[in-house]
């Protein structure tokens, strides 16, 4: 798999909300942020999969009336994300994820 | 040894950046005793949008030297950030002592004002332009709200705040005493005393980070020269040094609280805490409060207790930031490193206004880059 390959069937994945990540078979490592190799063992032999979709507010921060967040997901990797105010947001708390315009928010 | 250093600082400077550097490197040159022709050396930095508004300058480094009038025979240029100019100052000497080179110009600054003016941060600059990237994610980042640094230190402040109890008050206690700094320093940009109140009451810009512990980016150039003497200065040298590079985003990262300062310090904690100063960069309230935890000095979680027991001007137990840091002298184009070095060389030539006595040593430490990726720790001293 290729960069290009790997953003485009992150492509899909959003288009069909579901949340991807890759995972290295050699090493156990979950990412997110596409590499074609492994950041932690360098080993090609990556899948990408679907994640639960549901993660926990790792931190956040209120800046121009939006939610900036760092989102934490059981299968072991992080990213970032806009979250919506819907609910109070706090280190910790249980965020689902939706998809708008094609690009995964979280909501609390 | 640093044989001449300057400032040329300003909130915001009509002139250019060109004209500006000029303006710090004369001063440099006149406590030197030196000429542009005896310099051999040269070391800068480019950040994106700091010179002139220029997102890029072809071969940076020798567009300088041309402008100056300078023919060094190296000529570098580091890309760590804030604190390029203390990695500069270490190459610099290992240049004079393993090249048998003299004189190595450190030129570090830009304007800030420019940057500024876009309501955009030095992070979030790529934004005004098509075709920029700045980080190969782009795609995934791009389309978010986040103005990073800012919102990246928020998130470590929410998180610090939330897992060891880091209160806002804390946080604007340090404010408060570095204010006191700034005033007594002299050469502070902003000035009057200041309240844990007026911190507090300052407007929330990315929560919990208010106004008044956030850095103001300004207009301005630091010149040192490092040379085999040390002229009519102190001979100040480097005695611990430790670098450490975290290519990694914060989301990726273990814990987002710790910084590579934990591991650019590993090597010389103990000598740390026997130092009879403390500059620690100071973007935003919580970076000094993270280099207090990652360099040993405190441990994580105990920040409330010492910084409402700690006299930290320069009479005090443990004088920090004894030039008020850069929160009060302005971040000259969005690094930091310079103000400590320079503060740092005020306070061991016996030139501050508000003197620590009988100071030998200081200890400096730089972050920056990146999100939090660079961390540069020394002390410095004869």
């Amino acid at each position: 798999m290729n960069e290009m390959e790997i953003y485009s069937i992150y492509k899909d994945y959003f288009a069909n909300s579901m949340l991807p990540y890759i995972k290295c078979k050699n090493c156990d490592y979950s990412f997110y942020y596409p590499r074609n190799r492994c950041p932690q063992c360098g080993s090609d032999k990556i899948e990408i999969k679907k994640s639960s979709g549901t993660g926990e507010i790792y931190s956040y921060t209120v800046f121009n009336n939006s939610i900036w967040a760092i989102v934490s997901f059981p299968e072991g990797f992080r990213l970032y994300m806009n979250i919506d105010s819907a609910g109070e947001p706090d280190v910790g708390k249980k965020i689902k994820i939706k998809f708008i315009d094609g690009r995964p928010y979280g909501s609390c | 040894m640093i044989k001449g250093f300057a400032e040329a600082v300003y909130k915001k400077y009509d002139g250019t950046a060109y004209d500006l550097m000029n303006e710090a490197l004369e001063k440099a040159l006149n406590m030197a005793g030196i000429q542009r022709s005896d310099i051999q050396g040269f070391i800068t930095t480019f950040l994106p949008g700091i010179f002139d508004g220029n997102i890029f300058l072809h071969f940076f480094p020798d567009q300088l030297c041309g402008y100056l009038g300078i023919n060094p025979k190296y000529i570098d240029s580091l890309d760590y950030g804030g604190p390029s100019v203390l990695a500069g100052l270490y190459r610099a000497e290992k240049l004079i002592k393993y090249e048998g080179l003299d004189n190595i110009l450190l030129l570090f600054g830009g304007k800030g004002s420019l940057v500024r003016q876009t309501r955009e941060t030095v992070d979030s600059y790529e934004n005004l332009y098509d075709g920029v990237t700045n980080t190969p994610y782009k795609q995934l980042l791009s389309g978010y709200s986040y103005k990073n640094p800012l919102s990246d230190y928020a998130l470590v402040a929410q998180r610090h705040k939330k897992i060891y109890g880091t209160a806002d008050e804390d946080r604007a206690r340090l404010m408060v005493k570095q204010r006191k700094n700034g005033n007594d320093s002299g050469y502070s940009m902003f000035t009057g005393d200041i309240s844990v109140d007026d911190v507090l009451s300052s407007p929330v810009i990315s929560s919990p980070l208010h106004l008044l512990e956030i850095v103001y980016p300004v207009d301005g150039f630091h010149a040192f020269i490092v040379s085999k003497s040390p002229g009519k200065l102190r001979p100040v040298k480097i005695k611990k040094y430790g670098e450490a590079h975290w290519s990694k985003l914060p989301p990726e990262l273990e814990e987002i609280m710790i910084t590579p300062a934990s591991e650019s310090s590993r090597n010389f904690r103990d000598e740390i805490k026997h130092c009879d100063a403390y500059e620690l960069y100071d973007s935003f309230s919580i970076t000094v409060i993270l280099q207090l935890e990652d360099t040993g000095i405190i441990k994580k979680g105990e920040f409330g207790k010492f910084i409402e027991k700690t006299d930290i001007s320069s009479s005090g137990d443990m004088p920090l930031n004894t030039g008020g840091g850069s929160i009060n002298r302005g971040q000259p184009a969005y690094m930091s490193g310079s103000v400590l070095l320079y503060e740092s060389l005020l306070q061991l030539n016996g030139m501050a206004k508000n003197q620590v006595r009988d100071i030998n040593s200081v200890f400096i430490n730089g972050i920056g880059g990146w999100s939090r990726n660079h961390s540069v720790s020394m002390i410095l001293g004869d």
